[in-house]
Order: structure tokens, then sequence, then C-alpha cells
């Protein structure tokens, strides 16, 4: 049979379009789009069987409990623990994130001498020197850890000055501890019991205190109702995510909180609202109105709303003896609803020694935030897991990263129970990184170490026979055989919560009703550190999305 | 097995904290993007808004709305326009399912969206050296090219799958299965369950005068409900539900 031109072609285009009824191409078509999408320099998860342990952030003060899933020794993804008897199993959003933070680009991966490469022993040298010239200062961003307690040895060891830093929540219960001539991380705030709450600018509902504490009873108690059982006065000049959810939003102007604090309580005296006891403010409703934007009819209104539910609760950002001061008034302090100590607060901490001398250097641990700035003329010693750029410091020592340290987490800041954890460090870390304490630890072996701190606290909640471990199961201290079967059952991720405080008295005195403290900073995680070091993918926040504002957009 | 999963979203008791878009993205092994990304190019598979009701001074208010795919259960728009049949509605679950490996990258079904809920991978998925180590074993990486979605977290319904199976089960328990976005939720604002089974608190929920949907007047019969209390924020759903616009209210 002869092939002619015509029949080839004819086979040829017959061929060409049979063969898409047939699956010929799709199958093609198919498996070059996965062969596309399988580069090999596109990045491949992890094998290997996935187990969940429990942990405990440590990012903050607040210490959530930390259900982490693991593949291949690495997190592999991380969310709360329902178990927290605070959280109940809420984080903030960088803590879904946070198992990325140890391969961040701004990790720390070696020590840094004004911004050269530098050994630990070249620091540890030059620590030793300025140690024996003196005086020095060791600055703590997170008091009562085991790891502070090797701080604080240290520095009353060499004659150094020890300073813990507080952060906004813990300032708004400094005036107390002052009158009541206790420690600030004695007291905290009975959220539970209270019915209206009058919030000076603080941000309730985004990141205040321990997460998930204040946000489960708003979401239970005040979450859009008209006459809801808990109620929220926002009192803040910008329509924040507090002031969205509150039952009233105050606007007033910038930095005159104080003023108005004082004109509510001379109306709440004048209108006896309340039993008029200790100093009666300066303040004039008519000058309250004229630096709050308010009109006098509003305060007095508001005076009135105030106390119409009681118990009721005023919370500062930072601290404000005017606005503690209302609190005394309204008797918010020392009684159920209010400001309590915590009853049988088993980790009584000393105070911080204050040095006014020329500092030769000074020690900062990584819990320290970014935008302190060491002491003029002092050499820095900067512990830090990431650089946040900031303040600069002539030593950069590289820190352990997240799940990377053994730490305890005493009570946060804020909450009224103590409680305590063990964060255990499931990650191993690098040779190049070491804690404050360790450094410290190597330098005077005679310092009391972090287990030892940690078994010893372990013994005496374990001897006080108060409260309960909170795991998968909760379980009373009684339950335990022994202190080391506690102090195993807190590094698996159990939780302490000592038993609700007996209503010890709180006393505290006021001759004259408090001056103003100053304008403050407005609170937010986005703004507080110089450079923010947060996971990248809390870029779904501020630059995918117009959900928060990143330091650039809040300030212009 | 025959459910058809679901979600009611308590927009009161959204703060808007962002935290179900992070741990979203942490799930579902979305890459951190370049620095050039913004709202409209970024892949924020679950993405919170925020509206106001328009008023100034101390009577404004804001709410949050997170929005994900709808898995729209009718004439689903972008199930339609693909010419790739790269999406799929799951009849056994009711998921509208991308399939990442059949996809184009034409980007109709991102025009066929009336929620705006698709997002196109514009550059390769890439992680700061060593961080790959901390992705989601569950989850394989997507190339760039193709359209991103919620999937209510499918990586999750199948290690459910396979722990009923191991155990003799034909049906999943709901416990074992719940989305990132769900999980992460501060305020539990964010039931998830099966609107098919009339005892699901999800489904009770959902099929409570409170509700609505967005754009219902569309016919898609989405399978993701809203509810909130507050007059402003149910005219603004309205709104997109009947078409008629209630002045004064922006989103």
């Amino acid at each position: 049979m002869k092939v002619s031109r015509r029949d080839l072609l004819l086979g040829t285009a017959g061929l060409t379009a049979g063969i898409f009824f047939t699956p010929v191409p799709w199958k093609v078509l198919d498996d070059v789009s996965i062969w596309t999408q399988n580069w090999a320099w596109i990045p491949q998860p992890p094998r290997g069987p996935v187990t969940t342990k429990l942990a405990a952030c440590t990012l903050c003060p607040s210490g959530c409990s930390l259900r982490v899933r693991m593949a291949g020794g690495f997190p592999v993804g991380v969310s709360g623990s329902p178990a927290h008897p605070l959280t109940k199993g809420a984080l903030c959003p960088l803590g879904f994130a946070a198992h990325q933070l140890n391969w961040h680009p701004a990790r720390l991966q070696e020590v840094r001498h004004q911004g050269r490469a530098a050994s630990w022993e070249e620091a540890r040298s030059a620590f030793e020197k300025a140690c024996a010239e003196g005086p020095i200062a060791i600055v703590d961003g997170r008091s009562g850890r085991a790891a502070s307690i090797v701080l604080q040895s240290f520095a009353a060891k060499h004659k150094a000055s020890y300073d813990a830093l507080r952060n906004a929540e813990e300032k708004s219960l400094a005036p107390y501890a002052k009158w009541a001539n206790v420690s600030v991380s004695s007291l905290g705030y009975d959220l539970e019991n209270v019915r209206t709450i009058v919030s000076f600018g603080a941000p309730l509902l985004d990141g205040w205190g321990v997460p998930g504490r204040f946000t489960h009873l708003w979401a239970e108690r005040a979450a859009g109702e008209s006459d809801p059982q808990l109620r929220l006065i926002q009192i803040e000049p910008k329509l924040s995510r507090t002031a969205s959810g509150a039952w009233r939003w105050i606007p007033i102007c910038q930095g005159s909180e104080e003023l108005l604090a004082a004109s509510l309580a001379s109306v709440l005296i004048e209108e006896h609202l309340v039993p008029a006891q200790g100093p009666v403010p300066p303040a004039s409703v008519t000058d309250a109105a004229s630096q709050t934007g308010l009109t006098p009819a509003a305060i007095r209104e508001l005076a009135r709303a105030i106390v119409d539910r009681k118990p009721v609760l005023c919370i500062s950002d930072g601290e404000s003896p005017a606005i503690a001061a209302l609190n005394l008034l309204l008797g918010a302090v020392g009684t159920p609803g209010g400001i309590l100590p915590k009853s049988g607060h088993p980790l009584p901490m000393p105070p911080a020694s204050a040095n006014d001398k020329p500092l030769r250097a000074v020690l900062i641990d990584s819990t320290v935030p970014w935008e302190y700035v060491a002491p003029e003329g002092a050499e820095a010693f900067r512990f830090a897991a990431w650089d946040g750029g900031g303040s600069r410091a002539e030593w950069l020592l590289p820190a352990p990263g997240f799940l990377e340290e053994l730490s305890d987490l005493p009570s946060p800041p804020t909450c009224a129970v103590a409680t305590y954890a063990v964060a255990p460090n499931l990650l191993s870390t690098s040779a190049q990184t070491k804690t404050a304490a360790e450094f410290l630890l190597q330098i005077d072996p005679t310092l009391p170490a972090i287990d030892q701190t940690i078994r010893a606290r372990c013994e005496e909640i374990f001897r006080a026979r108060r409260g309960t471990v909170h795991a998968a199961k909760p379980a009373s201290i009684a339950s335990f055989e022994s202190a080391a079967k506690l102090e195993q059952a807190l590094r698996d991720g159990g939780v302490w919560l000592d038993d609700p405080p007996a209503h010890s008295p709180l006393k505290c005195s006021l001759r004259e009703w408090p001056g103003n403290s100053g304008n403050r900073a407005p609170a937010n995680w986005a703004t507080t550190w110089a450079q923010p070091v947060l996971p990248p993918l809390a870029a779904k926040l501020y630059q995918e999305s117009s959900l928060r504002e990143t330091p650039q957009r809040s300030q212009s | 097995m025959s459910a058809r999963y679901g979600m009611v979203i308590d927009l009161d008791r959204c703060t808007g904290c962002g935290a179900c878009m992070v741990a979203c993205a942490a799930e579902n092994n979305v890459p951190p993007l370049p620095a050039r990304a913004t709202d409209r190019t970024g892949l924020t598979p679950m993405l919170v808004h925020k509206v106001n009701n328009g008023l100034e001074g101390a009577g404004r208010r804001e709410a949050f709305i997170p929005i994900a795919c709808m898995h729209c259960a009718n004439e689903t728009p972008c199930v339609s326009v693909c010419p790739q049949q790269a999406v799929e509605v799951d009849k056994a679950t009711g998921i509208v399912m991308q399939i990442p490996q059949r996809c184009l990258g034409c980007r109709y079904c991102m025009t066929a969206c009336p929620y705006h809920a698709r997002y196109f991978n514009w550059w390769d998925p890439s992680w700061p050296p060593g961080m790959e180590k901390t992705l989601n074993p569950g989850v394989a990486t997507r190339m760039r090219g193709v359209v991103e979605k919620c999937n209510l977290c499918h990586a999750r319904l199948h290690t459910a799958m396979e722990k009923a199976a191991a155990e003799g089960k034909k049906e999943i328990e709901m416990t074992d299965y719940i989305p990132a976005c769900v999980e992460a939720c501060p305020t539990n604002a964010i039931q998830f369950g099966d609107l098919a089974n009339p005892d699901d608190p999800a489904s009770q929920a959902a099929h409570s005068p409170e509700t609505f949907r967005l754009l219902a007047r569309l016919g898609t019969e989405p399978k993701i409900y809203y509810k909130s209390r507050q007059p402003w924020v149910r005219a603004l759903a309205e709104r997109s539900a009947s078409g008629h616009a209630t002045e004064g209210q922006h989103v």
C-alpha cells in the first residue's frame, strides 16, 4: 500500500485529534504539574513519627502552657494546653509560630564584641575585670525565676546592684505594694469576682496579663451583651480592640487619665456614692472637663455608672497612683473582686537593690526588652537570643532560644492566686549559647544551680500541702507521694495552682491624694520593641492584612 | 461517612487578635512571604477583616470578621469555572478542596469567588535556613503559580480518619478533628462541627435564628455561618444578604 503525502497528513491530524480523547495528554500534564512542583530546592516537611509534648512558653512572664507537636526531634506545631487553669488553652498570636523563632534570621549565633566576633572566654575575662573594678549592676527583666536567684545571689556576693525591671501590668500594682509595704509580685487582680472594670487604657483584650484569663471572662460574661454581667468601661483616647469590646468606651484626651480619676473620686465623695475616707482629691470636675474633653455632666454620670454594679475595679496601664487611690476609695483593695495578696505565696523574693553610683559595667539578662538603655558609660554585657537592634551593647552574648532553656515560671503578674510551672528544654541548645545564669555560674560555681532551686521550690510546695497540679487530669498536692514526683509532674508540663486566697487583709494607708505621674506611651507589643523580633508568620497580621499596626504605621 | 463540615463564628466574641490567622499559616505550611507582599498579594487562607459602624466619637465601634473559604454547597462558583478540575467538592465531607497539582494558576476561581477567599501563590515557598525543620509533616508545601485557600485543615481530618480506622471505627470523633483556627481562638468564638448532624452543637447553632451568612442572596449555600447581637453588624450582613445598603456603614 502506497502512503501518499495526503494520507500522512490526514493520519497525523487524526492522531493529533485522537490523542485528546485518550488520557495521555492529561496524564502528561498532571505529571508535569507534579514534577514542576517538586523541585529539589522546594522545602520538604520533616519525616518521622509525630509526638506531642507539654511545655511552657517563656516568651513573656505569663507562662502559658503549650502542647508542642514534635517530628524528627523538632517542634512542628504549637497550640495552647487546655489543662492550664488560667489560660484554658489560649495563646497569643505570636505563640502559635514561636517554634519558628529559633531559625529567625536575627538569631544571635556567636559572641560579638563591638560588632566583631569574639569568644566566651574573652567575654568572661572582660566581665571578671569589670567585676573587680566595680561597681556593676545586673538587670533582670523577669524576677522571681530560679535564674533570677542566681543573678541576685551573684549580685549580693560581688557587691553589685540587682535591678528587676517591671512590665506595665506589674507597674500598675506598684502603688498598692508601696502603700501596703509588700512586694509587687505578691499582689494580683481578682478578676473572676469583679462586676465592673474601669480600665484606664489597659489593653485588657489585647494581651494584657495572662492571655485567655480575661478574654475568657469577657467572652462568657460580656461579649455582645447590652447589659452584661461583667461591665467593662474603657477610658482611652483611641478606639482600641479593648474599647471596641467594652460595654462603654469613654474617649478622653491623651494623658488626662489621672485627672479624670481624681475628678471621679471627688464626685463619688461629693455625691456620697462611697463612704468618705482618706484624702480628698484636689481636682474639680470643671478642670477635669476642660482637660479630658468630657463634659462635667458626663463625668458625673460616669461616676454614678461606675458604682452602679459592685464590686468595681479600676486598672491602669502602667503605674498610676491616682488610679490606685480611686481603687482605694472604691474599696477595691484587699476585698474580693479587687486587688488581693496572694495568700501562701511560696516564692518570696528579696527586694531589688539600687545603686546610684556611676556603673563600670552592666549585665543585661535575655529577658530584658531591647528598649532598655544601659546607663551612660557602663560596659554592657547583653544576653539575647535574637538581635533586636535597639540600644547597642559592647558585648552581645547569644542566649538559648524558644524551648531551649530549662526555666521555671512563678506566678504571672496580675494573677491573684499563686502558680508555679517548669518550662522544660525540649530542644538541645547550641554550644555557642549560654544563659546569663550559666555565665555567672561558670564564674562562681558556688551560686545556687537552677536545678537545685527548682527542686527546692517543689519541695516547698510539697511541704505546704496546698493547691492542685493541673495536667491532663488535675491532682491535689496531697495526692503526690513525694516532692520528686511533684517535680516530675511539673517538668512534664503540669501547672501548680494555689488554693484561692483566704482574703487576708491588705492595709493601704494614704495621707494625701497622689499627684499626676505624667503621660505614658501606649502599650502595644508591636511598638515596645526597638525592632520587633517576631516569628516570620506574624507578618500575616501587619503586612498581609491591616489587622495590626507596624511600628512604622503607628508612628505615622 | 457523609458529613457537612462547617463553622459558626460569633462576631461578638472576636477581638481581632489574629491568633487564627497565624495558627492557620503555621498549620498549613504557609511560607513567610517577601517584604513586598501586601494584603492583596499575601497568602492568608484565614483573614480577619476590620469593619466599623460608620459613626464618629464615643458611638464608634469596630468589629472583626474572620473570612475563610465559605465551602459553598450549591453551584460552588470556583468549581464551575475551573478549567483544570483542580477544585472539587468532597461529597463525603462537603469540603471544597483545592488540588494544587492540577492548578494552572489561571485565577478564574479567584475572580469567581464572591468572598475573595482565594489567594494566588506569587512566590516559591522558602523559609530562612533551618526553619523548614519546623514544617508540619502532614501538609505538603505548594509551588508558586497555584491558587491556595482554606481546606478546613484537611490534614487533621486525615489524621482523625486514620485514628478512627486504627480503632476499627467508621466515623471520626469530632474531638479528633478541630481545624487550627478553631483551636487557636482564645475566646472560643469559632464553633466547628458537622452541620448535617442535628445533634452537633455547631449544627444547632447554625440553625438558630441569630445566625446569618454572608452574601446569602447569591444562593451558594456557604457553610460558614456568623452570628452577632450587635444591630449594626447584623445590618451589614443583611446588606450583603439582601442587597439593600444601610447608610452610614462601611466595610
